[in-house]
């Protein structure tokens, strides 16, 4: 019986359920289906970086960009097939990425944010201005994607290309975090000095995780590329931004298959609200708001507390949740520990 | 004299002109309880900052057995066998007790993230022996069974015991301990003396240690380094220094003499 409420099982069904959607949904559906693969993507790098190792980026939208820049404009400008081109855009963003653990090295918190902010500005300004590259505000169409000897036409292919990518990044996810890679993470989060007086190396892993992470985002960007058939700035701006790491906070900061539920879930509440006709916006602004002040270990604690069999080690102790340092050392004094 | 485990040589820092640390030389031996004493101030958490490497010198030299420690990070300085405690809890309150003692073994690691996403024999390997070790590691202070808690629901004084546990996992030579003892009971303290000594003994490490609790600190050292005002006043067996002029001055002040 435990196993039928595990996280294994969810993420079978999960992805039983996205490899069948294409042959029983419409195209609209069948798009929104590839965007939900593409925010598990986006949703599990950002978390790698933020709910794992601790580094508060803001960089993850303009990561997303430069992949799906990279992968366009190698189509556009140098006719490369999107075979060669979307490992370019992939690795452009994890190499653009690994630069910003420079700045993590020094900074932290908030000033990282602020960092890493202003370097996603700055993505967004050169994909606006410098027109002779990237085309400028209005954006380009690169050249149709061609999968033959695959039968499958681009929309078709690129779902399944989302669809293993989705399913083999996860496992790397989870594989890593499980490793003592991932430990080395959630030491650097949750004590820096301490894992450093462990023999951690900071610049290293410090860049494996804005490598890792910039890779995911860079992975996204050239599906989305593919996906959408078309890019621009737009894609890209803020507002993605507080999108991912909506996406992370719902599912859960530091578990691995929280991220895979908050892309699922984000993607379904964006679709929903545009039709509606709500702000986004202002409705993930306030989602945003509400799961950091009262959730902000995020949905993956009461899944884990209404079924019983799901496994689940959570990785992330949100600030204030500790029992108080002051409060263990009376007890102690006292002799009762 | 046996070679000393870890010495220092006119070891000198100041912080925007306020000196911290005077031209402090003193060998420690290998496989012995060293204490490090002295008012507020004296200097001894700085001293401990240079030697672990977090703090880097203005003047002077650190030695580990035939290392020379100047200019090494302390990720370089913990991975030649240099391990330390803080003044606060530094568990990692994201992880159980037992991941905090695998961490501890993080150099042990050699498969990197490629051994981890192939799930390698070697990798799978490793992480056996690593929580083979740690188990080990909480069976010597009686701690096996708080394996699978967080860290962070223990109490401060089985804490800082796990975060002892976890500097000696890695097999060290030397483990500097700031102020083991803050916040425990008498009881716990009686405990944290016979721990050190078991350490000392069974496990052959040299133990540094500010402490402030004077009864453990002169009970269980072998020998005594005082500071004040970031010089070295005095250094001998307990009841040399506790008899030293200079020490009596600056703990009690010349009225004491009066």
């Amino acid at each position: 019986m435990r196993h039928l409420v595990g996280k294994r099982a969810f993420i079978v069904a999960l992805f039983g359920a996205l490899l069948l959607a294409p042959s029983v949904t419409n195209q609209y559906q069948t798009f929104v289906a590839n965007l939900i693969l593409l925010y598990i993507i986006l949703s599990l790098g950002l978390n790698l970086l933020i709910g794992f190792a601790g580094q508060l980026a803001l960089s993850n939208a303009a990561m997303y960009g430069i992949g799906a820049y990279g992968t366009g404009l190698m189509m556009a400008h140098f006719g490369f097939p999107y075979w060669a081109a979307a490992p370019c855009g992939a690795l452009l963003a994890m190499g653009l990425g690994t630069l910003l653990a420079l700045p993590a090295l020094r900074l932290s918190g908030i000033y990282l944010a602020l960092a890493t902010l202003a370097f996603a500005q700055f993505t967004y300004w050169v994909m606006t201005h410098w027109t002779d590259v990237t085309f400028g505000a209005g954006g380009f169409v690169p050249p149709r994607i061609d999968f033959s000897p695959l039968p499958v036409n681009q929309e078709q292919g690129i779902y399944y290309l989302s669809w293993i990518l989705a399913l083999l990044l996860y496992v790397v996810a989870r594989r890593a975090m499980e490793s003592p890679v991932g430990r080395a993470f959630v030491a650097i989060r949750d004590g820096e000095v301490a894992a450093q007086s462990l023999g951690i190396d900071l610049l290293r892993y410090k860049s494996l995780a804005f490598a890792m992470s910039g890779f995911y985002a860079g992975v996204a960007g050239a599906l989305y590329c593919g996906l959408l058939g078309f890019v621009g700035p737009e894609s890209f701006d803020l507002l993605q931004m507080i999108l991912h790491k909506g996406a992370v906070v719902l599912g859960g900061m530091g578990s691995v298959v929280g991220s895979v539920i908050g892309g699922t879930l984000l993607t379904v509440l964006v679709e929903i609200t545009k039709e509606a006709k709500f702000s986004i916006e202002i409705a993930f602004g306030g989602l945003l708001v509400v799961f950091v002040l009262f959730q902000p270990s995020g949905l993956i604690v009461f899944i884990r507390k209404w079924l019983p069999g799901w496994d689940e080690r959570l990785h992330y102790v949100p600030p204030g949740t500790a029992p108080p340092v002051q409060a263990a050392r009376t007890a102690a004094a006292e002799g009762d520990d | 004299m046996v070679k000393p485990a870890l010495a220092v040589r006119d070891l000198s820092v100041s912080f925007g002109g306020v000196t911290a640390l005077q031209d402090v030389s003193a060998d420690f031996p290998s496989g012995e309880i060293i204490g490090i004493i002295g008012p507020n101030g004296a200097g001894k958490t700085t001293l401990l900052n240079v030697i672990c490497g977090m703090n880097p010198p203005d003047a002077g030299d650190v030695f580990l057995g035939e290392h020379r420690l100047n200019g090494m990070k302390p990720n370089r300085i913990a991975a030649l066998g240099l391990r330390r405690t803080f003044q606060s809890s530094q568990l990692f309150a994201g992880m159980s007790v037992l991941e905090n003692m695998m961490t501890g073994l993080h150099l042990m690691g050699s498969t990197g993230l490629f051994g981890a996403i192939l799930r390698s024999r070697r990798m799978r390997e490793e992480e056996r022996e690593m929580r083979e070790r740690a188990l080990q590691s909480l069976d010597f202070v009686g701690f096996r069974h708080f394996a699978d808690r967080p860290g962070s629901a223990l109490s401060f004084g089985q804490q800082r015991i796990i975060e002892i546990a976890r500097t000696l996992i890695f097999e060290p030579k030397v483990v500097l301990l700031d102020e083991p003892a803050v916040g425990l009971s008498v009881n716990r303290v009686a405990e944290l003396d016979t721990l050190l000594r078991r350490i000392r003994d069974e496990r052959g490490v040299t133990l540094i240690m500010i402490e402030h609790v004077i009864r453990l600190v002169m009970g269980v050292s072998d020998r005594v380094v005082v500071l004040n005002s970031g010089r070295k006043i005095a250094e001998g067996l307990p009841d040399e220094v506790r008899r030293d002029e200079a020490v009596i001055e600056a703990y009690l002040g010349h009225q004491a003499h009066a």
